[in-house]
Formats: C-alpha cells, sequence, structure tokens
C-alpha cells in the first residue's frame, strides 16, 4: 500500500483555520493554510473587545497571527482558492488559484508609503463600507501579513492607465505589476475546512429599513464603529457626527427566516451595552429581545453585570423599524398585544448568521454535505462534529453551525486530534 | 571576560534613515565602554543583511549584540536566529526599537535621534549584563491518565490510544458509561444512547491500550507535563495503590444535579410523583412511566430552570432535554397532556430550533412563568405560578418533571486538589484562557472536558474530549523530548524569608516549599516565566532570568539618563 500523505491543507486562516494550523505545526506536520482574503485573523480580528470578560480580541489574536506567519511547517496561501480536490483521504491532491498581491512579501516591510499616493478612493469592505481605503491597501491598521495588495478591478494601472503612483512611492522595489496569478498543485491528506460565515442580508428584511434610514447599523457595523482601528477611531457617532442619546439593539433579526437560534447574538449584544455606556454613560439602552439565550456557566454573570448599568430589556414577539415624522422609531408589540412606539437615535440590528454565500459551491468541490441552511454537515453529531460526509474532510468553527471563538477554538482543536488520531 | 558589543542600525529604508539622522547616532554611540563596533545597514532583516550580521559577529569575534531597528515583535526571532547561526548565544542579544517607539512617532527629526541614541544606550546598557541561557531537553511518558469513565472520557481514552501511547481510565463508579447511560435517546435525532455508547464501552474493552480501572480514585498526581506520578486507589477493597507514570492528565469527571429539596418550593421529596429530570430517564428506561399508585399520568408538568437562581448560570441542556422528554411521553402516552413552564427558551445552533418547532406541533402548552410553588391537591398536585403578564394562575396536574441546573460533581475539590488544577467561581474547572485555550488548564498537561468544566450537551462534550486528544497527540509525541522555558525565576535560598507570598501568585503551581529550610523553591520545568512571584517577592528573593533586577535597572538607568 502506498504511505499516506500527511500533510494537511485548511481553508480559512480566521481563529479555527489558526488554531488547527499552529496545533499541527507543532506535531511536525506540513501545513498549507489557505485564505481567500490578503490578511489572517478572520471576523474575530474585526472586535474590539470579546465577551465575557472584555478583553481585546486584536490583542487577543495578533500572537498567534504572528506565530503563524514566523512558523516554518505552515505554508499560509492568502487570496488563494481552492478549486479542484481529487482522492481521498491519506492522497488528496488539490488545485489553487493564488491571486497575485503584486505586492512582494519579501521586499514589502509594511511601511504604509505606497497608500497615499493611489489616486483611487474606495469603500473599504472589512471597514463595512464605513470609510475609505485605496487601490492598494491593507484592510485595517495592524492587519497580518502587514503587505498590501493591489485591487486589480479598481486600480488605474489594471484599467490601462499609465499611473506608477504606488511603485514610485515604494522604497523597497516591493511593488511588482508583473506579477502572475499562480496555480499551485499539492498533495495532502486531510483537509480542516474553517471558513467561517456571513451575517444575513438585512436590507432583504423590509421591516427593519435596515438601508433605508440612516443609522440603523448591524452589529459587524457597530463593532467597527467602535473599533480603535476602525472608521471613527472608536468614536461612537451618528451621521451628522453627533453623539447618540439613545439606542435600540434588536435581536434575532432575521431568526424567523433562517429557522434557527445564532448563538451569539444575545451574549454580542449585551457586549454593545457594555461598549455604550463606556463611551457615553448617560445613553439609554434599550434592548429588544425574544428569549434570553445565555447559556453555559460565564455568561449568566456577564448579564447580570450589564442589567446593573440599567440597560432596558424589552421582550417582543412582533417589531418594526420606521420613520415618524422625523424620528427613527421601533414599533414593538408583544404576542399581538398592543402596539408600543419608541423613538431611537440609533438602531442596532443583531442579524442571524449564515453560512458564507460560497459555501455550496466550496462544499461541491470538496465532495462534502451541506444540511438544509448551507452549514456544512456533519456525518454523524454523536460520532463527532467535526467529521464532514467525507472522510478525511474536517468541518470547524461557524463554517459548521453559529457558535462562539470557544467552541469553534475547540473544534478546531478537535479535528486536529482525528487527522493526528489518523495514523 | 572582556566584553565585545557590536551594535548594528538598520535604516529600513527611508522608515528609519529619513527620520533619524543615524550618522550622528553612530558617532554618539561609538565611543561608549565595551562598544567594539557600531555600523549601519539598509535592512537588516533581509537575506542580505542577516548575512552581514552573521559575518559581523565571526569577524568582530562579538561577545553581545544589539540591532536597533523595528519592534520585537517583528525581527526579535530573526535577529535571535542569526546569533544562534553565529554560535553567540541569542539571549546575549537585545533589540533597541527605533522605529514603531521611536522614527514613526517623533515629528522632530532632532528630537527621534535623541530619543534613538537614549533608546541604543538602554540596549547597551542591559545587554551587557545579559548571561547565556541553553535550553533544557526532559524526557516525557507519552501515556495519559484519564479520570472519569463517561462519554467523555470513553471518547478521549479510544482516540489516545495506541501501541506506543497506553491509556489508563479510571471511573469510581462500577461501570463504564457515566450519566448518559441512564437515557433511553438522546435530543438530536433521538436516537438510542444504547448504540452509541455500549459500541465504545465493547471497544475499550478489546483495546489492548487501555487499561480500565473501576470502583477506583486517583489518590494522588504530583509531577508537570511530560511526567506525573499518579496513585490509583481501588474504593471497594483494601489494596494497595497502583502507581503509574503518565505524561498527560484529562480530568472528564462529569457533572451532577442540583439538589432540588433546597427549594423547598418544588416539593421534591415532600410530595409523591415530583421527579428530577435524572429520575424521569431512568422511570422511563425501564419503559414505564407510572405515577407512585401504578397509574397511568394523565397530565405532566415539565418545571424549566430549576436551581438557576441559586447557581446563577443557565445550564444549556435543560431546554433541549426537557423537549425530548415530551417526546418521550408522547410516544409512551399519545394522550397525555404536557405543559412546560419556562423562562427563556435556550435552544442555540443549528439544529435545536428545528426539533423544538417540531415537538410544538404535539399539543404541548408552553407557559412563560415565574415565582412557581407546588403544593398537594387531593390525588394531584397544583402549581402556582405567575404568567407573562404578571397574573397569577394554577395549574393541576398528575406528575411534575423538574429540570434542575447542572452542578459540580461533589468531589470535584478533590481532584482539583490533587491535581493543581484550579475551580471558577461555580466550582467547576477552570480554562487556562476561556476564548483560546478552553480545553487547557493552568497546570500544562492538564486538560478539562465535557460537564466537569461546564454544561453542556453530548454532541460539544464529545468535540471537548476530542480536542484534549488533539492538544495531547501534538504536544506529547513518543519519542520527542520535550523543551521547557528558558526564562524561568528562581528563588534565592539565602533571601528567601519563607513567607509563602510566590506560592499564592503562581498561576502555574511551580513553587514548592521546602518545609525542612522553610523556603520556596521553583520547578523550573514547571515555571512559564510570567514573573509574578518576582513582581509579588517581599525579600527580592525571587528573580526572573533574562529579567533580571540589574539589566531592567540598567537598561532604565540609561534611558533616563
Amino acid at each position: 500500500m502506498k504511505e499516506k500523505n500527511k500533510d494537511v491543507l485548511v481553508i480559512g486562516a480566521g481563529i479555527a483555520g489558526i488554531e488547527a494550523s499552529l496545533m499541527l505545526s507543532k506535531a511536525d506536520r506540513k501545513v498549507h493554510l489557505i485564505e481567500k482574503t490578503s490578511y489572517t485573523g478572520g471576523t474575530t480580528i474585526k472586535f474590539e473587545e470579546v465577551f465575557s470578560n472584555m478583553e481585546c480580541s486584536t490583542c487577543m489574536v495578533a500572537p498567534r497571527q504572528q506565530e503563524l506567519l514566523q512558523d516554518k511547517n505552515i505554508n499560509l496561501i492568502t487570496l488563494g482558492n481552492v478549486e479542484e480536490v481529487k482522492g481521498s483521504v491519506g492522497d488528496f491532491t488539490v488545485k489553487i488559484h493564488k491571486k497575485a498581491r503584486y505586492v512582494d512579501m519579501n521586499n514589502c516591510i509594511g511601511c504604509n508609503a505606497c497608500f497615499e499616493p493611489c489616486p483611487v478612493s474606495l469603500k473599504n469592505e472589512f471597514e463595512e463600507g464605513l470609510s475609505e481605503r485605496k487601490a492598494i491597501y491593507v484592510p485595517c491598521a495592524g492587519a497580518l501579513p502587514n503587505v498590501p495588495m493591489i485591487d486589480t478591478d479598481n486600480c488605474l494601472r489594471f484599467k490601462g492607465k499609465k499611473c506608477t503612483a504606488c511603485q514610485e512611492a515604494c522604497m523597497f522595489e516591493a511593488i511588482d505589476y508583473n506579477q502572475k496569478d499562480e496555480k499551485l498543485d499539492l498533495k495532502i491528506g486531510a483537509i480542516v475546512v474553517a471558513t467561517g460565515f456571513s451575517l444575513i442580508d438585512t436590507e432583504n428584511l423590509s421591516n427593519y429599513s435596515y438601508g433605508k434610514i440612516d443609522n440603523v447599523y448591524t452589529s459587524m457595523e457597530f463593532e467597527r464603529l467602535y473599533a480603535s482601528n476602525g472608521p471613527t477611531d472608536g468614536k461612537i457617532v451618528l451621521k451628522d457626527g453627533k453623539s447618540p442619546k439613545n439606542v435600540a439593539i434588536i435581536h434575532c433579526v432575521g431568526r424567523d427566516k433562517k429557522g434557527y437560534c445564532s448563538s451569539v447574538c444575545c451574549m454580542y449584544s449585551l457586549k454593545f451595552n457594555h461598549y455604550l455606556k463606556s463611551k457615553i454613560p448617560d445613553i439609554d439602552i434599550k434592548e429588544f429581545y425574544t428569549d434570553l439565550c445565555i447559556p453555559g456557566k460565564s455568561h449568566q454573570k456577564f448579564y447580570e453585570k450589564m442589567k446593573e448599568t440599567k440597560v432596558d430589556l424589552i421582550r417582543f414577539s412582533e417589531i418594526e423599524v420606521a420613520k415618524q415624522g422625523k424620528d427613527t422609531v421601533v414599533k414593538y408589540s408583544k404576542n399581538g398585544g398592543k402596539k408600543n412606539v419608541l423613538p431611537f437615535d440609533m438602531i442596532i440590528l443583531a442579524p442571524a448568521i449564515e453560512p458564507k454565500s460560497d459555501s455550496s459551491k466550496l462544499a461541491n468541490t470538496l465532495g462534502i454535505t451541506t444540511d438544509e441552511y448551507g452549514f456544512f454537515k456533519e456525518e454523524n453529531p454523536y460520532v463527532s462534529s467535526v467529521l464532514s460526509s467525507k472522510p478525511g474532510v474536517f468541518i470547524v468553527g461557524c463554517a459548521q453551525g453559529a457558535k462562539n471563538i470557544q467552541d469553534s477554538v475547540s473544534q478546531a482543536n478537535a479535528a486536529v486530534g482525528k487527522i493526528l488520531s489518523l495514523t | 571576560m572582556e566584553r565585545k558589543i557590536g551594535v548594528y542600525i538598520c535604516e529600513c529604508g527611508p522608515n528609519i534613515s529619513e527620520k533619524i539622522d543615524i550618522d550622528k547616532v553612530i558617532d554618539a554611540i561609538s565611543p561608549y565602554e565595551d562598544v567594539s563596533v557600531v555600523e549601519k545597514f539598509k535592512l537588516l532583516c533581509s537575506a542580505d543583511g542577516k548575512k552581514f550580521l552573521e559575518e559581523q559577529i565571526k569577524k568582530n569575534k562579538l561577545t553581545h549584540l544589539v540591532v536597533a531597528a523595528c519592534s520585537p515583535k517583528e525581527h526579535e526571532k530573526t535577529f535571535m536566529e542569526v546569533c544562534e547561526n553565529a554560535e553567540l548565544n541569542p539571549y546575549l542579544f537585545q533589540l533597541a526599537n527605533i522605529r514603531e517607539q521611536c522614527a514613526w512617532i517623533t515629528e522632530d527629526k532632532n528630537e527621534a535621534t535623541k530619543k534613538a541614541i537614549r533608546l541604543i544606550k538602554a540596549a547597551i546598557g542591559r545587554v551587557r549584563y545579559h548571561s547565556s541561557l541553553e535550553k533544557i531537553e526532559i524526557d516525557s511518558i507519552p501515556d495519559v491518565l484519564v479520570i472519569g469513565g463517561g462519554i467523555a472520557g470513553i471518547e478521549a481514552s479510544l482516540q489516545l490510544a495506541r501501541p506506543d501511547r497506553k491509556v489508563y481510565l479510571v471511573e469510581k463508579t462500577s461501570s463504564l458509561g457515566g450519566l448518559v447511560k441512564n437515557f433511553e435517546k438522546t435530543f438530536l435525532g433521538m436516537k438510542p444512547v444504547s448504540d452509541i455508547v455500549n459500541e465504545k464501552i465493547h471497544e475499550i474493552e478489546k483495546n489492548e491500550n487501555i487499561k480500565v480501572f473501576t470502583d477506583s480514585e486517583v489518590e494522588e498526581a504530583i509531577g508537570f507535563f511530560g511526567n506525573f506520578e499518579v496513585n490509583i486507589k481501588r474504593t471497594n477493597e483494601e489494596t494497595e495503590p497502583v502507581e503509574l507514570s503518565v505524561g498527560a492528565v484529562i480530568l472528564a469527571t462529569g457533572a451532577t444535579l442540583f439538589n432540588p429539596e433546597k427549594n423547598p418550593e418544588y416539593g421534591y421529596g415532600k410530595f409523591d410523583n415530583v421527579l428530577t429530570s435524572l429520575d424521569f430517564e431512568k422511570m422511563n428506561l425501564t419503559g414505564k412511566i407510572l405515577l407512585k399508585d401504578g397509574t397511568t399520568p394523565k397530565s405532566v408538568s415539565i418545571i424549566h430552570c430549576v436551581g438557576r437562581k441559586d447557581k446563577e448560570y443557565c445550564s444549556e441542556i435543560c431546554c433541549m432535554y426537557s423537549l425530548k422528554f415530551i417526546r418521550y411521553l408522547k410516544d409512551k402516552l399519545p394522550n397525555i397532556s404536557v405543559q412546560n413552564f419556562y423562562s427563556d427558551l435556550v435552544i442555540p445552533g443549528k439544529t435545536d430550533q428545528k426539533f423544538y418547532e417540531e415537538t410544538k406541533e404535539k399539543n404541548v402548552d408552553f407557559i412563560r412563568s415565574s415565582n412557581i410553588s407546588v403544593a398537594k391537591k387531593g390525588n394531584q398536585l397544583n402549581i402556582n405560578y405567575t404568567d407573562e403578564n404578571n397574573n397569577k394562575k394554577s395549574l393541576l396536574t398528575d406528575m411534575i418533571i423538574l429540570s434542575p441546573a447542572l452542578e459540580p460533581t461533589n468531589d470535584a475539590s478533590k481532584i482539583a486538589e490533587i491535581t493543581g488544577v484550579s475551580r471558577d467561581d461555580e466550582g467547576f474547572f477552570a480554562e487556562e484562557h476561556e476564548k483560546l485555550n478552553p480545553i487547557s488548564t493552568s497546570t500544562e498537561g492538564i486538560y478539562i472536558v465535557g460537564c466537569a468544566k461546564g454544561p453542556k450537551n453530548i454532541s460539544d462534550t464529545i468535540v471537548q474530549a476530542e480536542a484534549a486528544s488533539g492538544k495531547i497527540l501534538s504536544s506529547l509525541i513518543p519519542g520527542r523530548k520535550l523543551e521547557p522555558e528558558v526564562k524561568t525565576s528562581y528563588i534565592s535560598e539565602s533571601f528567601c524569608i519563607g513567607c509563602k507570598t510566590c506560592l499564592s501568585v503562581c498561576s502555574y503551581g511551580a513553587i514548592i516549599f521546602d518545609e525542612a529550610k522553610k523556603v520556596s523553591v521553583v520547578n523550573e520545568v514547571i515555571c512559564r516565566g510570567c514573573g509574578n512571584c518576582v513582581a509579588a517577592c517581599p525579600s527580592g528573593a525571587a528573580t526572573i532570568k533574562h529579567f533580571k533586577f540589574n539589566q531592567l535597572y540598567q537598561e532604565l538607568r540609561e534611558a533616563v539618563k
């Protein structure tokens, strides 16, 4: 029999993918960590603080990101996409498309001198469109690897103009317009899928008026508004620059449509309460919820602490955000009862967690199944929730279902356990 | 020995050279005591730069190295590797951060240059007092002790055992299976539990790399990651304890139910036909759901969150198993009327809500309520409660099932004491880091899984068992030596006054007290160099290598001079 390949492909460099890669490397396994974006850290690095001990999230993750970059067993492939997977456990062949960054990772020292002269300005996706970036950019201060990429859809040069502004600004000959996309063929023995999640598109949920009324934010936008490396340097402000006097946080946005509870929203909504009170102590906050889902040993304590800061918790069963005259109001009622109306300066929505839009395509490529909601499906949760329908392919983190950081890390640990016990 | 300190300043392209007058820095630094060479280079972290440094160290026979460049986060490791390649002990090196903490933030070039000089002088002052630190290697034992023979312990044992790794599974009762063997079905998919558990127990029994100790308890576990000495004692007979050596320990000791007699308003222990969830699981497993008088109940009420107020946490699984009870009841007694008294429905995750919706269709009442009390009324039980709209109401029922909080087992404190693992406010074993190290404890090599570290369902328990195996498989490899932290602390025997302050601040159990000499002693293999003991020691007896008082003092002195 042919000797089994021990190398591992990890898809997704968020908190779960990083954890799995570092552990595998520790066991002397060669790891190919492929990441769709230009940076590591996933969604976790968008948070300023994490519940329930309110630790700084970027400070928590950065040492691991740094360790990852310096780990000689880990081959980090950014701007990568899995195109084809063939074979079976112990003997997979994978085709990867690696987009050119157009910035040399070895020469660039991360000084950012190339951004300023770039004449193109665009909405920064990392900042949920709340700030602008250039056509050559890193998504946020402190991104790792700290090497920019060129957005070829918008760079003037790649649209046929003769701009070389970034190249002229670079003192290290790091900008290389001649870089080419690469096709990589990898031979590996196992695959860990850690591709994360998206939030449900709130614009399609008309009762929340998201995108129609100013100052209605999604939870992810609000995370960036509070982030010290975010678009407002952490200032919580309304569109007109004033600070809000009262805020509504609405839980369970899109839950009816999805048909499941997203596990983390109650807790992060309580965290938002802390965000708001710490920056604007006099602010009036109302949390609109259906059932308070704060399972586990440490979460209720956090809730009790938040309650002491005099947050109003209002249970609803029907809710709507609308304009009433000049005011933005929340209209709500309980079990078909009397409708109440309250005005707010700012409204934060906690939308349901859903699979990434390209997850069904990836499932096809990998030859694994998805459940009725589109998350990667575990073969049998009583055997192990990290085993997909295909031997040798493991599913971890929010790509398998909505969960918090701790449970994502546990699943990453578990997938590594499964892989290392294979042989 | 004569010191020969080499100082190398990185221009970092324009990043440092445009903001700092490097030639002026070189002039200022060169006459400094012990400094034998000062040079600049355009980019020291580049391949050329590293080669240049390596050659310089060798050519100039340097005894110490200072590099003035970027943040240690970026390239400290890089330059330590250069030292190793040049056969200079990497701890005889100091990095001065003149980019992030100087060039990038100081507008005025003159000011920046002055600051850079200070930072480099501080690094020289410090490095002069550095000493070589040598890595040590210790042998490790790959075998594992698993405490607790429930689903978590079983799962972990099966995943870890192989010819070069023995597993010792210790269970305090007479058989494996833990709490789940009392359950007929699981709530996810309503699968028979016996299918899941029995097969695994069978696998354990025939696995020659797993040794099972039933009716046994761990009496002692001392040592450190890679080398623990443990004593296992049979509880039901007078025998000598079994002594074993293992490299890692998994605590999978499970949880127990809050005793509802502590909340007398529920009538548990006072009235017939008031059961706990576990009582009901056991009754259901016999196949017959009956009242005390042998008749079949016509109505059953399930009360959630019993003891939650006392415990101050949500036990995570009660809503779901209460829904499962409805299925049990409706399967066996299709005409039965069932009410659920609950506060908030906790059904997180992608599968639970569907189970709830399917269960709701079976004509069940869900009553959001508070202030519940139970009284006897004729042959029945009367539940008084306050409903959602603050109205006081009551309801008659034949049987009541209480869903009590999960709490740590009685022996959790003993196990914590034996193993040195800390517990949280709730009495469960505490994680090393709630988010990033949820399976590890502050004692390296001891892992916590399942309900022993907090309430959780079977699926999550299995994941944690696999996670602990993953941690062990990736770090405790048969035949591989372990490399403990080099920058550890030590306590001077002559300065120690025996006050034991250090013992109370050490999170890793690395300090023991020598009763004969009345002094604290650091086990350098366990110490992770956090420095807590050094900060706390009132007599200045504790020192941490590479952060010695004199090293810090000299660095500071030069910086502020």
